[in-house]
């Protein structure tokens, strides 16, 4: 059975890690048809016209951050593969990697060539060190197939891809955190400008993409945007992996067209509910993004539509709140990962993630004052938009969304000093269901 | 140029202004905690929020102009911090609107969730910029009533206590530590809120000990074991002065209580220096506490040195002073020292020698072995051009450091150039025997690693490297194409045979100095206390000119002495052969104008302090005057001294402490230290600064003008001095190149002094034999200045003492193992004159074949003459019996 439209078509197909399987399904044709035979430029065009934006949450468009680097510029080029999914309720990367290793390769062989680039470098999570033992095989058998090396299949074209393991910071999904991180330096993000495409990695332009983009690349390439265009909407073109957690009955990665309906994403692909619970609410893009209450169910998951209800596609993370889920209890778990993942570089994510997780606690364990839920407000306003990098943004945002759509489970902490439904609480205490 | 407005105020500034300076600029107040002027933009602590606007554009890229007739401004949606923006023409900048003002109460508040707030206790407490902007923008209750987190406090070393909990994670001093002095010992652990700053390995800090990580930290996290719970500093009055470790001439905020200095520190847009201080401007200035100061005059009655009163004192120097000046002649007094001496001190102390008493004999110099001219410094710094600044220094493309360990003796320098490596494109070239700090791989320079005794040849190479590229522009072409002649010799290959530094490094070091636009050439005590000094100076001097260094306008030259004011005393004419302003003493025609002024004949040429010395061994000369100068350890030949000292029938000193040279004085005037007089002073860029009095002279000592006037007085001199201002008056109506200049010119910061102009000398110079003491088998003795043991007075500070400990000799791996000894180990070395034992420290930087001894505390002078180049002794494992010293 087919999971998605292209990238997950046949990712389930036995063996696909392997060169000559991934071969045989056509891979590294774009390769072969585009290097030396379609210029720089024009690759840069194609992926511009298809309307292909980042897929690691941010969604700037691809080929236009492509043509940032400069044109000009004597120093090396790098292409970087964001391969650090560590975005919560985010498992789509891993699973592309896992069992279509080449497609990435590929996917970077494009971007280099378009760039002018010789040298990638895949940015993996510390905790994928098994994908990092896939990416080597698949990065040594493209290698001696000739598909990286000195003269990329005797086109004279140059490129290596290395793979590089983080030590586990989610920062370091931020680019310019990745980059630092990437030569040997503390994971922290980086002042922009200068942006990366100017003054990246070793101080030279580079490119950071996510996996999935990366890995849509080649199909763009080889169909023209046209075709990808057949799928989405105007502004969001393509399709998106999303991956669906929770208390559904089928969770996992789904590729959708962007603009499909969350209800139906849930009700069909994932077949609904478990255990007769309903949907409360759904964080869409990763728990960056603030909440989707379950009214609003049927918007589309695109990045225009998620805007409007006030929350972003983000990196696709679907994670399913069900209505035996207290809202405190989620978000002091998601606020703990911000206090938690925190660099520590600037003052109001460092302080103010830890403060607004003590307030949290506090409130969940039934100790909360009337005033902590405006201050919990308050603090998180402090901390969006004046924290140095988005991590302070993804703190706050969920909080405020808690707060614009279930004040009154805050309130019902404070008057009742106790859960309004917890499932969670009752399973680790021994009761309910 | 852009227009920026700040809160309605409307200043000019160059694009590329950061908004907090063009506030800065516009006077309006914007905080700051992680930016720092010497650092580059952070963007980390978010108190510099601001409200940031520009023009709004139509259609036709043109501002949109609002009803009110000016154009319309197009508001950031987010707040900005000031400290990363650049400024654009027709920016808008807001400080005090609610968005801003409500964000920057956010950080304030922020900054605070997790701080003690122990400020009672706190050093830093009355002078913290957190304390001050919590009172200024903070709220006056907390909303924050969960448990802090907590860490434990650290001591890092002896010099830096850490306190984590009160840290706001500001990165200032780990980036300082890193990008200013290249030292990369602080670290942040952790991450979050849980980011502590401690050392690498969370082990004492292994570093220069320079406490700028404490001054640049604007909170109490980092303060100074030291001054730990000493004060608060509403208590201590602070005065700014001029440091007087080395010839930088930093300007030093001493924090005073009563009669003692609990403190110095940098000062931010003040001096040379700003905020940056070394150890010794820190920390070294408790010597000025010390108990043993001298507190009343010391004559010699019979074998002992007796307490007398000050007229006692000037009545006997004085009576004994014109005895010998009737017996034997004037000629039968001579004056030595006087470097540590302000300017105007300086200039009293020749009057004195020369137009009361009537003695040629005048040399502050009194470390070299050789006899220098008076004004061949000046000529190798080019002298009556412009002079390096210390910021053109930062900013040079090459940098060329000749035989000079700058951390030991000009650590401000070291630190601009370091600067300029971490932050612009300077390129360094060290030449020197050992692998000295700024030589290391770290600072990617060039280490020029020769032979000891080989500086001259390196240099007549590196000549001949760069006049191979031509005649540099401004070099008279007759005087280039004889020194070309001249050097001839001295190939690459050749001064590889004979330096061991390879071909290929000389001729790229000759090139990348020809080639650089902006280049300096430095050198210090390595120079001028070589056996060979005069030679290697007038070398110096032809080198500079082929690199371009010295061009017919400008100098890149800089040279570092011994002292702070050792530049001061050449310009004042402590020196054999100069008068005041490099006035020749030999030319009757340029004496005149002092006679004039002064009012009686003035003799010629003296002698140098080595001959000096040499005459009063033999009786010729029967009476020394000696200004703060432990002769005895520092001057080159100790038994000559001792023989002098021995033979004179009148030695007097004016010193701080009663050394070993005091003691054998038959008068000792106690003067007052640096802190606790008036003056001026001149540092290495020959940059004339005001010093300042601190506290009172300590009880009893008087500053060095006085004891001068006061005998000169006593010898009939009409001398109305009131003041050091009374004779810097003097000095700027009479000395060539002080006219016109009072203490009011010198602030807020001081004038660089150009010198006369003096036509190029470019005299080749012959290669000469190595000195006879250098000849022979042995091991090379370097010696030279270390950052913590400089002179007699660093061992009085207990600072400094602590961290110096005790002299070692330095020996290679290689050595120690041939010697078969250990750190730790006692090794006697013994020279031609005598012997001394030393501990082993095992030091990588030192090369084989040679061992090396801090030059301060460790009297080297016992081994031979001279003790800081060209001397060969034998090491051998010493018994294990022996202890320290001799």
């Amino acid at each position: 059975m087919s999971r998605g439209p292209f990238l997950f078509s046949d990712i389930d197909k036995p063996g696909l890690a392997a060169l000559d399987v991934y071969a045989q399904g056509g891979g590294y044709e774009t390769v072969k048809a585009t290097l030396g035979k379609v210029p720089a430029d024009q690759v840069i065009e194609v992926v511009k016209a298809s309307g292909l934006r980042g897929r690691g949450g941010a969604g700037f468009p691809t080929g236009l951050k492509w043509s940032f680097v400069p044109k000009a510029s004597p120093k090396a080029r790098y292409i970087v593969c964001n391969a650090d999914e560590s975005e919560p309720g985010t498992f789509k990367d891993r699973e592309l990697m896992e069992k279509n290793p080449h497609l990435l390769i590929e996917g970077m062989i494009l971007a280099g060539y378009a760039i002018g680039s010789n040298l990638g470098y895949i940015y993996l999570r510390g905790e994928f060190e098994y994908i990092q033992r896939i990416l080597d095989r698949a990065i040594a058998e493209a290698r001696a197939a000739g598909f990286l090396g000195d003269s990329v299949m005797g086109t004279g074209y140059k490129f290596q891809v290395h793979t590089h393991l983080g030590a586990g910071a989610y920062i370091c999904g931020e680019e310019t955190a990745l980059l630092s991180s990437l030569e040997g330096f503390r994971g922290q993000p980086r002042l922009k400008p200068p942006f990366p495409a100017v003054e990246g990695l070793y101080a030279c332009p580079t490119v950071v993409n996510n996996t999935e983009t990366l890995m849509a690349v080649p199909a763009i390439l080889k169909n023209g945007a046209a075709w990808y265009r057949q799928w989405g909407t105007e502004k969001s073109a393509g399709t998106k992996v999303l991956s669906v957690s929770g208390q559904v009955k089928r969770p996992g990665n789904y590729e959708v067209p962007l603009g499909y309906s969350m209800k139906q994403l849930i009700e069909v692909e994932c077949g609904g509910m478990k255990d007769g619970l309903r949907v409360k609410a759904v964080i869409p893009g990763g728990s960056s993004v603030p909440l989707l209450p379950a009214a609003d169910l049927d918007t589309g998951l695109d990045y225009e539509s998620m805007n409007a209800k006030g929350t972003f596609l983000g990196s696709g993370g679907v994670i399913v709140i069900d209505n035996q889920t207290c809202i405190v209890d989620a978000l002091w778990n998601i606020t703990r990962f911000y206090e938690h993942e925190s660099c520590g570089k600037c003052t109001p994510c460092r302080e103010g993630t830890y403060w607004m997780s003590e307030v949290l606690e506090r409130l969940e364990n039934g100790h909360g004052k009337p005033e902590d839920i405006d201050l919990l407000a308050d603090v998180a306003d402090n901390i969006l938009g004046k924290s140095f990098c988005a991590l302070g943004d993804a703190a706050a945002m969920p909080v405020q969304g808690a707060l614009k759509h279930f004040r009154e489970e805050f309130e019902h902490h404070v008057t009742h000093k106790t859960c309004l439904a917890n499932r969670r609480r009752a399973e680790v205490a021994g009761v309910g269901a | 140029m852009a227009k920026v407005t700040v809160d309605g105020r409307t200043v000019e500034v160059p694009a590329g202004t950061l908004v907090t300076d063009a506030a800065r600029a516009a006077e309006v107040h914007v905080p700051i905690f992680c930016s720092h002027q010497k650092l580059p933009p952070l963007g980390a602590c978010r108190i510099c929020v601001v409200e940031v606007g520009t023009p709004k554009l139509g259609p036709d890229r043109q501002p949109v102009i609002g009803a009110d007739g000016t154009p319309e401004i197009a508001w950031m949606p987010k707040v900005q911090t000031g400290c990363t923006t650049t400024v654009s023409d027709g920016m808008h900048v807001r400080t005090v609107s609610e968005t801003a003002v409500k964000a920057r109460k956010g950080v304030m508040e922020f900054l605070l969730v997790n701080h003690p707030l122990d400020c009672p206790v706190c050093d830093e407490g009355g002078e913290c910029q957190l304390q001050d902007l919590a009172f200024a923008f903070g709220h006056d209750f907390s909303r924050m009533d969960e448990a802090k987190r907590t860490f434990d406090s650290e001591d890092l070393g002896p010099i830096v206590k850490k306190e984590a909990n009160r840290c706001i994670v500001c990165m200032r001093c780990v980036r300082y530590c890193d990008e200013v002095m290249g030292e990369n010992a602080l670290t942040a652990h952790q991450r979050g809120v849980y980011t502590e700053i401690s050392s690498f390995d969370r082990q004492p800090l292994a570093c220069e000990q320079c406490g700028n990580c404490i001054e640049v930290c604007p909170v109490g996290a980092l303060t100074a074991l030291p001054y730990r719970f000493k004060a608060r500093p509403w208590d201590l009055r602070q005065h700014i002065t001029i440091c007087e470790w080395c010839p930088n001439g930093c300007s030093v905020r001493l924090g005073v209580r009563g009669m003692e200095i609990l403190r110095a520190r940098g000062t931010e847009f003040r001096g040379v220096n700003q905020e940056y201080l070394c150890a010794r401007g820190r920390f070294g200035h408790e010597f000025v506490n010390a108990p043993d100061r001298l507190t009343a005059p010391l004559v010699r009655t019979g074998a002992a040195l007796q307490p007398a009163t000050h007229d006692e004192a000037v009545a006997y120097a004085s009576a004994r002073l014109r005895d010998i000046a009737a017996t034997h002649g004037p000629e039968a007094i001579a004056f030595l020292g006087g470097e540590k001496l302000n300017i105007e001190e300086q200039y009293l102390l020749q009057k004195l020698a020369r137009a009361v008493i009537g003695t040629p004999h005048v040399d502050a110099r009194t470390r070299p072995a050789a006899a220098v001219a008076g004004d061949a410094l000046l000529r190798a710094t080019g002298g009556g051009r412009p002079a390096l600044s210390f910021e053109a220094l930062t900013d040079a493309q090459e940098v060329l450091v000749l035989f000079e360990d700058l951390q030991g003796e000009a650590p401000f320098a070291q630190a601009n150039i370091v600067r300029g490596f971490r932050q612009r494109d300077l390129h360094v070239t060290v030449a020197h025997s050992r692998r000295v700090k700024l030589a290391r791989p770290r600072f990617k320079g060039d280490w020029l690693g020769l032979k000891p005794g080989t500086e001259l040849a390196l240099t007549l190479g590196l000549t001949r490297a760069a006049l191979e590229l031509g005649v540099p522009d401004g070099m008279p072409a007759e005087a280039a194409k004889a020194l070309s002649a001249s050097v001839a010799a001295f190939t690459p290959e050749k001064t590889e045979a004979e330096t061991g530094v390879a071909s290929a490094a000389i001729t790229a070091a000759a090139r990348r100095m020809r080639e650089a636009s902006r280049k300096a050439l430095l050198f210090g005590r390595g120079v001028l206390e070589h056996a060979a000094a005069p030679v290697l100076l007038q070398a110096i001097e032809n080198l500079a000119w082929s690199v371009g260094a010295i061009t017919a306008e400008t100098s890149s030259v800089m040279a570092f002495g011994p002292h702070h004011d050792s530049a001061g005393a050449l310009e004042m004419g402590l020196t054999p052969d100069h008068l005041p302003g490099f006035v020749a003493a030999g030319d009757p025609a340029a004496r005149a104008a002092y006679e004039k002024v002064w009012g009686r004949a003035l003799p010629g040429e003296g002698s140098s302090a080595r001959a000096a010395l040499a005459a009063a061994a033999e009786g010729k000369v029967r009476a020394l005057w000696i200004f703060s100068d432990e002769l005895l350890s520092s001057a080159p030949d100790r038994a000559l001294v001792e023989r002098a000292l021995e033979k004179c029938e009148l030695v007097i000193i004016n010193e701080m402490f009663l050394t070993r040279t005091a003691a054998r004085a038959h008068v000792v005037f106690p003067v007052a230290a640096f802190a606790e007089k008036e003056g001026s002073t001149v540092n290495s860029e020959r940059r004339l600064q005001k010093s300042n009095r601190a506290l009172s002279p300590r009880r009893g000592a008087r500053a060095d003008w006085e004891v001068l006037q006061s005998v000169a007085q006593a010898l009939g001199a009409d001398w109305r001095y009131r003041s050091a201002e009374d004779v810097f008056r003097e000095i700027a109506r009479v000395v060539p190149g002080f006219r016109g200049l009072s203490y009011a010119s010198l602030l807020p910061q001081g004038v660089q002094l150009s010198g006369p102009a003096l036509a190029p000398r470019l005299q080749p110079v012959a290669p000469v034999a190595p000195a006879a003491s250098a000849a022979g088998e042995g091991l090379w003795l370097l010696s030279g200045g270390t950052l913590f043991a400089d002179g007699s007075l660093s061992a009085r500070s207990n600072t400094l003492a602590k961290l110096a400990g005790s002299a070692r000799v330095h020996v290679s791996p290689a050595e120690a193992s041939r010697l078969g000894v250990g750190a730790g180990d006692m090794v006697e070395l013994a020279g031609p004159a005598g012997s001394a034992r030393f501990a082993v420290e095992v030091d990588d930087s030192v090369p084989a074949g040679a061992v090396f001894v801090p030059s301060a505390g460790s009297e080297l002078n016992r081994l031979g003459a001279p003790s800081l180049a060209g001397l060969r002794v034998q090491a051998r494992k010493a018994g294990a019996a022996a202890t320290v010293g001799a």
